[in-house]
């Protein structure tokens, strides 16, 4: 493996410790230099100039200095990608890459853009749902940039953001939920209908305008303005422990009414996953999401739950490629992540049912 | 009259116009049927998630027709180039196209004013060091919360300083919040 493989493989703390139903959580907050145009409309001097100026800020924050930072034009696309499907940066952020820069921490959990919609774009991420932890990091390190940078701002409009749908506390907090039982029960529609009408944006596994594949869903808030942070985060807090008591009583409901089709759909899915020779992206993450389910009940040994979400970000797309360091086809992607779940499931002792 | 969708008779949100060969044909469909037969576009947004997005935009924009003439003085940027990128272009824009924002503000967001955090940078030395509804659990240096009293107090005198010093654009503003405030009280 290459030095980039490296950084990304690096140990994810986000993927070892696990609650059900929680997959993870993460606060974004977009800022902007006072002084320049928003990124959308800025020169290529400019840009530069405001990359300088926020690396030089950056990195003499503690707990990024001597950390990974990426010039974005300098990375091919395949390892680009991987860092979306790792959720260190955004789909938009890789798309035009001249003078962006990407920071992250070694544990994944601090990730920092330069110059995607906004000129930064800073987040934080963690395992459960301790928002107020998450919120006096990234509090901490916007504290450090805003003391050191002319950041945009407002007292009527709060954070000046390139597109007012971020403006105020250019704050975005969500939650990554795995919900296989409402998916299975159908009452996910009526709980996306709900969410939405309550403010907040149902998403798929890799945000704005992906599917939702092995029943995960992101939820966030989108107002910013006119709330306080706290008033956003609590909110949400509120919504997530809602949803996850939803997902807890259908899991339940099915266990009660429906035992021998979940037996049955679970066996079938580890027998795929032990047997397949070639296997799509959605069939692979369905299947692993029902493992989760699996490991969630007690079928499987619960120490696995952590080795499964590892599992799922390795058998994605680009980080296949960036492990075989070449670029690969859509039939040789197939061909690939079967090996690896074969492997893996190869190891994972048979299921227990009840 | 509102128009059907063709595939489930509910009233019609997308309207796609097919030109080929000349022969042009109209689609109508709902938000669903259209999600359903997979129009996207070319970002990848479903439609049903774009109309609504469009909606918020777009009422804002139709509320507020004297929009139509603004320009940013520090960028260029219009209303015409913001229904083209969806972005605005710097932060003057906020004041310059303050008629434009404040639609779709009004639409999307929650509220007209700032209630978080305040930056500490050198850009909001002028600002007051309160955000209402901060609670003990955060830090409290960002968060001297003050009574809505206090709060008008503190407005009022920033207001007399503003005359004063004959800045009338942020006495305005000023002015603004107070009526905001009393209004709330």
């Amino acid at each position: 493996m290459n030095d980039f493989g490296k950084k990304l493989f690096q140990d994810s703390k986000l993927a070892k410790e696990t609650i059900p139903v929680v997959v993870s959580s993460r606060i974004r907050l977009a800022r902007n230099l006072a002084d320049f145009k928003f990124v959308k409309y800025a020169c290529r001097g400019d840009l530069h100039a405001v990359s300088e100026k926020c690396e030089k800020v950056l990195s003499s924050y503690p707990i990024l200095a001597n950390n990974t930072v990426f010039n974005m034009c300098d990375l091919l696309d395949y390892e680009k990608l991987s860092l979306v499907e790792r959720h260190l940066c955004s789909q938009e952020f890789i798309m035009e890459t001249n003078e962006s820069k990407l920071f992250f921490t070694d544990d994944h959990l601090t990730s920092i853009m330069i110059n995607e919609e906004d000129h930064l774009r800073m987040q934080v991420f963690r395992s459960d749902l301790n928002f107020k932890a998450m919120f006096d990091k990234i509090n901490a390190i916007d504290d450090h940039v805003s003391e050191n940078l002319n950041i945009a701002f407002d007292r009527r409009y709060g954070f000046l953001t390139a597109c007012p749908t971020n403006v105020g506390t250019g704050m975005r907090a969500s939650v990554m939920l795995h919900l296989p039982a409402l998916v299975i029960t159908k009452q996910i529609g009526n709980l996306i209908m709900a969410v939405q009408k309550l403010g907040f944006v149902v998403r798929g596994l890799f945000g704005e305008g992906s599917e939702a594949q092995g029943s995960f869903f992101q939820i966030s808030n989108q107002q910013t303005l006119g709330l306080s942070e706290i008033d956003i985060l609590s909110r949400l807090t509120q919504i997530i422990k809602s949803i996850i008591d939803y997902e807890l009583n259908a899991r339940e409901i099915v266990k009660k009414e429906r035992i021998i089709w979940l037996y049955d759909n679970i066996g079938r899915a580890l027998g795929i996953l032990r047997g397949c020779y070639c296997l799509t992206s959605i069939d692979a993450m369905n299947c692993i999401s029902l493992m989760m389910l699996a490991t969630d009940l007690g079928y499987l040994p619960n120490i696995l739950r952590g080795d499964l979400n590892q599992v799922m970000m390795k058998i994605q797309n680009s980080h296949m490629q960036v492990l075989e360091n070449r670029t690969l086809n859509a039939n040789e992607c197939d061909v690939k992540r079967a090996e690896i779940l074969r492997e893996f499931f190869a190891a994972v002792p048979n299921l227990k049912f009840d | 009259m509102m128009e059907k969708c063709q595939f489930c008779g509910k009233p019609a949100t997308v309207h796609m116009t097919q030109v080929i060969n000349n022969k042009t044909t109209v689609i109508r469909m709902c938000n669903e049927c259209a999600a359903k037969h997979g129009l996207f576009d070319k970002e990848g947004l479903p439609f049903a998630m774009l109309s609504s997005l469009g909606e918020a935009l777009f009422s804002g924009m139709k509320q507020n027709l004297p929009a139509n003439g603004l320009i940013c003085s520090k960028c260029g940027c219009t209303p015409m180039s913001f229904k083209e990128t969806g972005r605005l272009g710097c932060p003057n824009c906020y004041k310059d196209l303050k008629l434009l924002i404040d639609g779709i503000i009004e639409s999307s967001q929650k509220g007209m004013i700032h209630k978080g955090k305040y930056s500490r940078g050198r850009s909001a030395e002028s600002a007051v060091n309160v955000a209402d509804g901060l609670p003990n659990v955060f830090p409290k240096r960002h968060a001297k919360k003050l009574s809505m009293e206090e709060r008008l107090e503190e407005l009022q005198e920033m207001l007399n300083a503003a005359i004063k010093a004959e800045q009338y654009e942020e006495a305005a503003k000023l002015r603004d919040e107070i009526k905001t405030l009393k209004g709330l009280s």
